[in-house]
């Protein structure tokens, strides 16, 4: 005795017909009349881990809040699956956005709800699975990402690592494959950081999740990221898009060179000469 | 299709994610439903993705336990996903997620009721640790921070005035009203005066302002220093050295204590003003209403409803900061001590204002 079971719904899920996943074309961002990027270009290919970096007030948060449609750009155009999130509908860039899992810098977890609650959200409200159902794959969420026994705390009683895991456990619930993370390492001890950076290796090569990591961790960057983008406060640009081994050996640019370094400014007499 | 003997086979196809996961998972778990005695096989060879949902869903249909002629297999996995199978143990997930113990109702009102009885004992040790800290500050002028006293009293005080005038001239409107109306029934209308008189400036005067204040000063209080406790300004204030009570708590209870009989007063004025005007629509003229009024209430009523007035000021401001300490983390818990700075105020005022009742009758 034997059957098939399958299930296709084009309009709700279909298989990526690009390889892109995210593009960013001519992208110009900023709040009122302060432009913080202009003219940005670039491609998120899927199954890449791909690091936003850049000095504090650079825009990194910022171009990642516009990425997943939290702020509108002032121009240019954003794909996601090769479908344009600025000129979308409502309805459809809600749909997109729901293809976008977002951690977001503090965890961002609803502090009404216990951790596997707070997994188990977006189940919840956008699938039809059965409670069972949709409790298993909190829960084995939450065992990937080393939170099993923290299922039933509050987020006040999380440390900063756990509250950042458990972010990332809701926004994966939803089956994401395309993964943003706000400062993920961040205020972490190295071995928690060590341990995040290892989850993400672990979901990129056995799940084929793509991400996009905004961080100025070095030792992040060069332990995850395929390629770094870096932007640059003053010159409102990208300056530089390229593995960060590349970019720290062979950067002519003399700020890509200071950052992937890790030196300090001049001092302020040689800077005045 | 193929069909193997006594085996069960299902093909799993296509793509398995939070989007189409559902039906698959119901018709999957029918069929080991149908079949507990014989082995199922779920061949995976073309499942072309799964995400974390549809690797859920593999893993539902190998973790429960089947007597060994009946097992399942999935079959032709990709490696990938096997290794991941491989790194769940149905064991830890086999105990129920949420196993809260269902409390009888007997039990709930107990612990209610010890629950209020711990808190009532922390709101006087609060205040034991304020008094002690008035004690402290012996040389006032010094130890007390009067531009912040001042501050306080303004927003409680000051900023309070127009709702205090509304509620108090309210107050006194509706209960001559009301009272008036069955007075003149039986021609006592002019007994009415007695009522309001007494009403207003031994129990409404001071009860209503306080009402006021605990919802607009105390949710304040408890939200104010809450959030500072969220956000470790407390453990600032305590590593420099300062006594956080005295520096927070000490000038809102005596901000407080200064403005709520102040604006019990007001409140006093306008509610013997809204019921003077209700009055002389039942042929009781303003000068009469003053004359009976004189005649029934004395300054100890007056003075009565100014004590307990500065009484539910304390009370108020302790409450709200005692809910702005025990403050948990987070956004939920500043919100969660406002609400309860709130009903516990105004509880308390109640239960004051009644033994006030007792004694003084």
């Amino acid at each position: 005795m034997s059957g098939i079971l399958t299930h296709s719904d084009p309009l709700a899920d279909r298989a990526p017909d690009s390889r892109l996943a995210i593009s960013v074309r001519n992208l110009r961002m900023g709040y009122g009349a302060r432009v913080l990027l202009e003219h940005a270009s670039f491609d998120v290919r899927r199954g890449e881990i791909v690091v936003i970096l850049g000095g504090s007030g650079s825009g990194k948060s910022s171009l990642m809040k516009t990425l997943i449609g939290l702020y509108r750009p002032m121009d240019g155009d954003i794909l996601i699956d090769g479908v344009s999130l600025v000129r979308a509908a409502a309805e459809e860039r809600a749909q997109l956005q729901r293809k976008l899992g977002v951690m977001y810098q503090s965890g961002a977890l609803f502090g009404s709800l216990n951790v596997l609650e707070n997994v188990r959200f977006p189940l919840d409200r956008f699938t039809d699975l059965a409670p069972a159902e949709k409790t298993l794959v909190a829960r084995m969420l939450l065992r990937t990402l080393e939170m099993g026994q923290a299922e039933s705390l509050m987020p006040g009683e999380l440390s900063g690592g756990m509250l950042k895991r458990a972010g990332i456990a809701r926004a994966m619930a939803l089956g994401c494959d395309i993964l943003l993370l706000d400062e993920p390492s961040a205020g972490l001890d190295p071995i928690t950081a060590a341990n995040l950076d290892r989850m993400i290796l672990s979901l990129r090569g056995n799940l084929g999740v793509t991400f996009v990591v905004v961080t100025h961790e070095l030792q992040s960057i060069f332990a995850i990221a395929d390629r770094a983008i870096m932007l640059d406060g003053p010159s409102r640009s990208i300056i530089a898009d390229d593995e960060p081994v590349a970019l720290r050996e062979h950067s002519t640019d003399a700020r890509v060179h200071q950052f992937f370094n890790r030196q300090p400014d001049a001092p302020l007499a040689d800077r005045r000469r | 299709m193929t069909s193997a003997g006594d085996d069960v086979e299902v093909v799993l196809e296509g793509r398995i994610t939070a989007r189409t996961a559902t039906p698959i998972w119901q018709a999957a778990s029918a069929t080991l439903a149908r079949h507990p005695d014989r082995p199922v096989v779920f061949d995976a060879s073309r499942v072309e993705y799964v995400d974390n949902v549809g690797l859920a869903l593999l893993f539902d249909l190998i973790r429960h336990e089947r007597s060994s002629e009946a097992k399942v297999e999935l079959r032709a996995l990709a490696p990938n996903l096997s290794a991941l199978l491989a790194g769940y143990d149905p064991r830890d997930f086999a105990a129920a997620a949420d196993s809260r113990r269902h409390v009888g109702m007997l039990e709930q009102v107990g612990r209610v009721a010890a629950r209020e009885l711990a808190y009532l004992a922390e709101v006087m040790g609060f205040l034991a640790l304020c008094a002690r800290a008035l004690r402290r500050a012996r040389t006032w002028r010094s130890s007390v921070m009067w531009h912040d006293v001042l501050n306080i009293a303004t927003e409680t005080g000051a900023n309070a005035v127009p709702i205090v005038l509304l509620i108090g001239f309210l107050m006194g409107v509706i209960i001559s009203f009301e009272v008036g109306l069955v007075a003149r029934q039986f021609g006592a209308v002019i007994f009415v005066v007695n009522g309001v008189g007494i009403a207003v400036l031994r129990e409404l005067g001071a009860l209503m302002t306080a009402i006021v204040l605990a919802g607009r000063t105390g949710a304040a209080f408890a939200a104010q220093i809450g959030t500072q406790k969220v956000n470790e300004e407390l453990n600032a204030i305590s590593t420099f050295g300062i006594d956080p009570i005295e520096f927070l708590v000490l000038p809102r209870i005596l901000g407080a204590v200064l403005v709520v009989p102040l604006l019990t007063v007001l409140a006093d004025v306008v509610g013997l003003f809204g019921g003077a005007l209700v009055m002389s629509s039942f042929d009781v003229d303003f000068l009469e209403f003053y004359t009976r009024l004189l005649g029934v209430v004395t300054v100890g009523d007056f003075a009565l409803g100014i004590v307990k007035a500065a009484v539910f000021g304390l009370t108020i401001a302790i409450v709200g900061c005692h809910r702005g300490f025990e403050t948990g983390a987070g956004a939920t818990s500043v919100g969660l001590s406002a609400t309860r700075a709130v009903v516990s105020s105004i509880v308390l005022v109640v239960v004051i204002d009644g033994l006030f009742a007792v004694f003084t009758s």
